[in-house]
């Protein structure tokens, strides 16, 4: 509030002081008659959009139904707080997983172990209901985020769709739309 | 029935029914404030909430009671109930309907204002006996306050007492009669009395805009920072008591008490009816406005209300007098 270096007069003040209450009081009142926005959430589940980002989860090949990671270790190279750890099992036709730990209580949910995940085995879901008054309920083990997996919704990004986004765009779209293309991300 | 046998019994009656009405106050007031916020409020324990006052005061009284180890043990202790006492006594003199109050005596608007504003003394010796210099300096601030308050919210409740030219509660809501059963509908005098009713009463409470010695963002919790579970529930139910004792006193003063339509016996629930309307006024106030600084308070203290309610119930003997002496 600046100052007022001349003095206003009563009346006006007054009249200042009147029509500042008013306002201040009809905004609480239209609040008041409104509608509250409080969503009662553990019956009441907001629409979460499609690229949630929450608690990860292993999923299962769609086509073969075998479990989709190969325990190649990608995610467990770049996870910034390094709370991926996971032993390859060798196998015949393919790998396989043959422990995959993953420490909830310390992940920071970037998604870059979904973005490098070659096979689309380590997703997020649209959930952020694992609270638990135990810490070592969230060291997650491989049943464990295969489990998860099952349970919540999964969020639309996949290790394969979002290299797709990154990578640059295919020669037939290039020549289809170059104006896109030259602004698109490398 | 002999008159100390009554009087018990219907003060232990209204003292009951009193902290029962202040514990579903409080709900009341947050479910308001909740809605002002686009918020529902207190909705998981009970029905919407309303098994929430029940849970709170269980919780209170489960709760470890803290003294510190330097505070002054006897006014630490003794605080809360010199506090909650004189905000329990004011209801001593409200008549909830005609003839039905603890005691309507005929200087019951005196006793009133006297018995409320001993609640500071209370308040004082919380905040000393405390030994915290936070609870300290919003013991100073309150004392302060509410002695630049007493005198304008006295001026304002006593411009009805001279309209209706008596002391006597009940003699004051049945003088209202002739004016559409309030005296808010007088003209100007009404109104402009009323506005610097609830201004006072807001300074006279502590509540927001005039929440110094709370100030939440400084002095945390103010006088009673140091108190925990009953001793901290016993200053809470005075601080409520209070505020709905003057939110009564308003009605009555101003809203004409137990006056309304349809039968008698609904009295009692008209007044409540105000009381509450005049309560959650306040509260509204509460969530709409700013805290005013200590010098801005005390300047429209002794600046602007203390003169302007003196004129008015200057204005109001001289034009009662006048149209008494003109009939």
């Amino acid at each position: 509030m600046a100052p007022e270096t001349r003095p206003r007069g009563f009346a006006r003040e007054i009249a200042d002081l009147v029509g500042a209450v008013g306002r201040a009081m009809r905004v609480t009142f239209i609040n008041f008659v409104r509608k509250p926005v409080t969503v009662h959430y553990p019956d009441v589940q907001r629409a979460y959009p499609d690229r949630f980002r929450g608690v990860l989860a292993l999923v299962y090949d769609k086509e073969t139904g075998e479990e989709a990671c190969i325990g190649c270790r990608l995610c467990e190279y770049i996870c910034p707080p390094q709370v991926i750890k996971v032993e390859m099992l060798k196998a015949e036709k393919r790998n396989f997983a043959k422990t995959f730990t993953l420490e909830l209580y310390a992940c920071e949910f970037c998604e870059l172990c979904v973005q490098v995940c070659p096979t689309d085995a380590i997703i997020m879901m649209k959930s952020f209901d694992v609270a638990t008054a135990d810490r070592r309920e969230l060291l997650f083990d491989k049943d464990r985020l295969h489990a998860v997996g099952l349970q919540f919704p999964a969020s639309w990004a996949t290790g394969n769709l979002l290299r797709d986004m990154q990578s640059p765009p295919k020669a037939a779209k290039a020549e289809a739309a170059p104006g896109k293309a030259a602004g698109g991300p490398e | 029935m002999p008159a100390p046998l009554y009087y018990f019994i219907v003060g232990f009656i209204v003292l009951n029914a009193v902290i029962g009405m202040v514990t579903y106050v409080t709900l009341l007031e947050r479910k308001f404030a909740a809605r002002m916020q686009s918020r529902i409020g207190p909705y998981r324990v009970g029905p919407h909430g309303l098994l929430q006052p029940i849970a709170d005061a269980v919780k209170l009284m489960m709760k470890e009671d803290v003294v510190p180890t330097l505070a002054d043990r006897h006014v630490y202790n003794l605080a809360p109930i010199v506090f909650l006492i004189p905000c329990m006594l004011i209801f001593a003199t409200v008549p909830f309907a005609p003839g039905l109050g603890v005691a309507d005596l005929n200087i019951g608007i005196l006793f009133f204002l006297a018995v409320s504003a001993m609640e500071i003394v209370g308040l004082f010796m919380a905040g000393w006996g405390s030994n915290n210099k936070y609870a300290l300096l919003s013991a100073m601030r309150a004392v302060n306050q509410i002695i630049s308050y007493d005198l304008p919210f006295i001026f304002a409740a006593l411009v009805p007492v001279v309209l209706a030219g008596s002391l006597r509660l009940s003699d004051i809501a049945q003088a209202q009669v002739g004016f559409f059963g309030a005296f808010i509908f007088y003209p100007v005098i009404g109104q402009l009395a009323f506005i610097a009713y609830i201004v006072t009463t807001l300074a006279a409470e502590n509540r927001v805009p005039f929440d110094i010695l709370e100030a939440e963002s400084e002095l945390v919790a103010g006088f009673r920072v140091e108190y925990s579970g009953m001793k901290f529930a016993l200053i809470q139910l005075g601080e409520y008591a209070h505020a709905i004792g003057t939110s009564f006193l308003g009605a009555l003063l101003f809203f004409g008490a137990w006056s309304g339509p349809g039968p008698a016996w609904l009295g009692p629930l008209w007044f409540l009816l105000k009381a509450m309307a005049v309560f959650l006024l306040i509260t509204w106030v509460r969530w709409s406005f700013v805290r005013i600084r200590v010098d801005q308070i005390l300047a429209i203290s002794w600046k602007l209300m203390l003169p302007a309610s003196l004129l008015l119930l200057m204005a109001t003997a001289t034009w009662v007098a006048w149209s008494a002496g003109g009939a």
